[in-house]
């Protein structure tokens, strides 16, 4: 009874937010302040509710019930399991970005209607939040279709940049695309069923056209999800947005695919067939891959983050596609096993992401840039900026003691779980994609290499660098705030693997959570999987000793030795500057010339004056071509502008007769319709 | 009782033909108001008795409304107008006449494979009366179709109204009294709007040519 209540708290103050960023709009900074407040007080209500709910055994909590006299207009909010784990991970991200926004959005004091950003933010929260508790389709969609919209609003918040504007565009089209196919799915589901309650029925619906259904939601899940090659959007409309709505829609609105798929597909259609299980996978594969592929050479610090987003929605997909596999073929262990280890990834995703995303917002803040190649040397001016993105940043690199290495770790050993003797291609396609995820996390760990040296390391390459302006504290305590739960994640995995299983516990029917052999002080041990298991403690700690061991060496051999300061590689000229150190291109050539096939470089060296070896100027511009776009989008895009434009002239030529032919010929068709059938 | 609906029918959709044969402005007019004529008898017939059987008033009342409006007012009106329009005799035709004539025969038997199956609309062996209004409603968008001048949209238009009328007179001893009401004074405006509008019309392309309006489009 008291879950119910504290849900119904944390939604009430949600909606006071909303109410009061508008009621205070003519005083930005106290409608500021109150209205993030009230967010943050909202989220530590729904992070009780949840958790609360997760732990105890009860089953779904009916929050709200409208009943109406008009035929299929009944709502129901309702809260199992699977969205309180949502609403957990929802809440937590927003505590700290409402704190950031504090900080924030003061840059907009005075310049722009922060009370109707805050109402934005608030009801964007919310229709999350109606998304994860919709009991019927009908519900769920409409609560979609506002989630959409709100965050289109978002994206071209600051719409006197052109280039937003574009972005949300495109992001607009791109959702509604997915959205009307998943709508088709939803009507064939009401055909059959006669019902768009999610609890009716899903065995009234033949075969085939549960096939068709699955095709259906996944491209229009995988289009909200971003997932390769359907991302197109992504890399746009998260730059475009304030960072504290980016920290959101990449940490949690692309989640709310996942849980769609959950929902619609696992839990409502239920898995069938093997090759729904192999798509996921090969989307998941090829996601992660081209994601941290396009991430690696990406020179906007935003833009770096959200391809990296597609790379960790990837993992996600492939630890679900592993989960499909193993529950067709009846492998109840290792299912449950690959997706609670993608429900974990998705939660330390959002933490990490979140923090990295508000880190980003830090530099933009102080700097007002979002290009690398204008930083460099920002360690000594934010230091503590710096600190709290060296940390998300090997948290997503998953290293250890960080979460993001927990999560990939346990999609690895499902993976391992999942190879068995008798059925090769599936062991083939494991093993594969264990390569395929590991050269994933080598890339990701090189493309925050890239991120961080380049951004904070060395000397600052333009005066955005080198007059950095002081942030905010609140902001540093809430990136601050993420990266901690990401250490402590990292550190006691075990009380949150605990509570995230009891939501793939609702989906799978199986617990593995009780058979890990938790060691409470540094990392849980996985399942024994047939004797090959690396112990992350006992590893940690070979390579503390190591460094030890380093260390004494060194001491032993060397002696004692005398320091002395001096300029290392300026070879005698006059000193060191910040043209001689790696730019962000330069780093990520060698990725660009490795993956030539989807980038297709093209390079350009213009040197003026007569002399080749001392010229007065070079120019060096090297250009890339995004290959989806080039040869899938705008194709299709060419083909329907110029099919719509034809069928525009001949259909409608603006002759009355012609008009009254096309009601003639319709009547007659009718009336053919009702003699034949 | 049975025998005169069914003789009117037949002449309904006869009047019908005839105003598909014509040529001359004046004629059309002058077929509406016979066609309309024939429509205001058959609702009286109906009303008769159904005011001897039941007591109903209301299809009575329709019938008078009916003569008053599509026999006098309206024929009247669309004469005035056409006091003030040069062309009198349609020239050319998408369609010659004799071709249009086939074609309508094509409709009525069409009607008749179409309706004459469905059960229920009428208690006769064959609906037959459906048949004839229902080939009424047909040969009223085809006069629309086949003539370019702007009275001859607005009598195929009448015309397509007379044929739904019959239609549900037949089929349901008319529509609720008050829905007929309201059609009537829906073709009362319809009729004085495109009145004044060909009058506009032929002002500014010195024709009532409706062929030549071409440029509105998207």
């Amino acid at each position: 009874m008291t879950i119910k209540y504290l849900f119904q708290i944390s939604i009430g103050l949600y909606v006071i937010a909303g109410f009061s960023a508008v009621i205070l709009s003519k005083w930005h900074k106290i409608s500021n302040t109150a209205s993030n407040i009230l967010c943050m007080a909202a989220s530590v209500f729904g992070i009780a509710a949840s958790i609360d709910q997760l732990i105890s055994a009860q089953g779904p909590v009916i929050l709200w019930k409208i009943n109406s006299s008009i035929p299929l207009m009944n709502f129901t909010m309702t809260v199992d399991n699977v969205s309180s784990f949502f609403i957990l991970m929802l809440s937590i991200l927003v505590f700290p970005v409402s704190l950031y926004s504090i900080g924030y959005l003061s840059h907009y004091y005075g310049k722009r209607n922060v009370g109707l950003f805050n109402t934005l933010y608030s009801v964007f929260i919310l229709s999350m939040i109606l998304v994860f508790t919709a009991s019927n389709t009908i519900f769920f969609f409409i609560a979609w279709e506002i989630m959409s919209v709100v965050s289109y609003f978002l994206v071209v918040f600051e719409s006197e940049v052109e280039e937003n504007r574009r972005a949300g565009t495109l992001y607009i089209i791109m959702t509604h695309l997915g959205a009307a196919l998943m709508l088709i799915g939803f009507m064939i589901m009401y055909s059959f069923t006669n019902s768009f309650a999610l609890n009716s029925d899903s065995a009234l619906i033949p075969e085939f056209y549960r096939n068709i259904i699955f095709l259906l939601l996944v491209i229009g899940f995988g289009t909200k999800a971003g997932v390769v090659p359907l991302h197109i959007w992504l890399p746009y409309a998260h730059p475009a947005a304030p960072s504290n709505v980016s920290a959101l829609m990449s940490g949690i609105m692309i989640k709310t695919a996942v849980y769609g798929i959950l929902r619609f597909i696992m839990i409502y259609l239920g898995v069938q067939n093997t090759w729904w299980g192999i798509l996921i996978l090969v989307i998941g594969i090829s996601s992660a891959l081209i994601g941290v592929v396009y991430a690696f050479v990406e020179n906007n610090i935003k833009k770096l983050l959200a391809f990296s987003s597609i790379e960790n929605i990837g993992i996600i997909f492939i630890g679900l596609g592993i989960c499909f596999i193993a529950i067709s073929t009846k492998n109840e262990t290792v299912a449950a096993l690959a997706l609670l280890a993608s429900l974990f990834h998705a939660f330390n995703h959002t933490i990490f992401k979140g923090s990295l995303f508000l880190g980003a917002g830090s530099i933009h803040f102080s700097t007002h840039t979002k290009d690398m190649d204008q930083l460099g040397g920002l360690i000594k001016k934010i230091p503590i900026a710096a600190l709290f993105i060296l940390g998300g940043s090997l948290s997503i690199s998953a290293l250890v003691p960080f979460n993001g290495f927990i999560g990939e770790w346990l999609i690895l050993q499902s993976i391992f779980a999942g190879i068995q003797p008798g059925n090769a291609g599936i062991n083939i396609l494991f093993i594969l994609t264990v390569t395929a995820l590991a050269l994933a996390g080598a890339l990701a760990a090189g493309t925050f290499i890239k991120f961080f040296g380049i951004t904070f390391l060395g000397l600052p390459r333009s005066s955005h660098a080198s007059e950095a302006q002081p942030i905010p504290m609140v902001m540093n305590a809430a990136s601050g705030m993420l990266v901690l739960l990401c250490l402590v994640i990292g550190i006691f995995p075990a009380p949150f693997i605990q509570l995230i299983s009891h939501a793939a516990f609702e989906i799978t029917g199986v617990s593995v959570a009780v058979n890990f052999k938790g060691s409470f002080l540094l990392t849980a041990f996985p399942l024994s999987v047939s004797g090959n298991v690396i112990s992350p403690f006992s590893s940690l700690i070979i390579f503390l000793l190591s460094i030890l061991a380093v260390l004494l060496i060194i001491r032993f051999i060397g002696g004692k030795y005398a320091e002395k300061k001096y300029g290392t590689w300026d070879c005698g000229f006059e000193g060191l500057n910040s043209r001689m150190q790696y730019t962000a291109t330069g780093f990520s050539k060698p990725v660009k010339i490795v993956f030539r096939m989807l980038f297709r470089p093209s390079r350009d060296l213009k040197i003026t004056g007569d002399d080749t070896y001392h010229p007065e100027s070079m120019e060096y511009i090297m250009t890339t071509e995004s290959i989806f776009e080039k040869y899938i989008y705008d194709p299709v895009l060419k083909f329907t502008e110029r099919s719509s434009g034809v069928i525009r002239r001949k259909l409608q030529t603006g002759s009355i007769h012609l008009y009254l032919i096309y009601m003639f010929a319709a009547i007659l068709a009718a009336m053919l319709y009702n003699r034949l059938f | 009782m049975e025998n005169y609906l069914n003789l009117l029918s037949h002449l309904m959709l006869l009047s019908s033909f005839v105003l598909m044969a014509n040529k001359r402005i004046r004629s059309y007019i002058k077929t509406f108001r016979m066609q309309s004529a024939l429509i205001g008898t058959t609702a009286a017939l109906i009303g008769f008795e159904s005011f001897s059987s039941s007591g109903r008033m209301d299809v009575l009342v329709v019938s008078t409304v009916i003569i008053a409006l599509k026999v006098i007012y309206i024929p009247n009106l669309l004469g005035s107008t056409l006091e003030n329009i040069d062309l009198k005799v349609e020239k050319d035709f998408f369609l010659n006449i004799p071709i249009l004539v086939l074609i309508s025969c094509g409709i009525v038997v069409f009607s008749y494979f179409s309706i004459s199956a469905v059960e229920g609309i009428n208690t006769g062996i064959m609906n037959v009366q459906i048949v004839n209004s229902i080939s009424m409603i047909l040969m009223g968008i085809l006069f629309m179709i086949s003539r370019k001048n702007a009275i001859g949209q607005i009598v195929g238009f009448l015309v397509i109204e007379n044929g739904l009328f019959v239609t549900a007179m037949f089929s349901t001893e008319g529509m609720p009294f008050i829905i007929d009401m309201g059609i009537f004074i829906d073709i009362i405006t319809a009729v004085l709007i495109m009145g004044v509008m060909v009058f506009k019309i032929n002002e500014k392309f010195e024709s009532a040519d409706t062929n030549k309006l071409k440029n509105l489009r998207g």
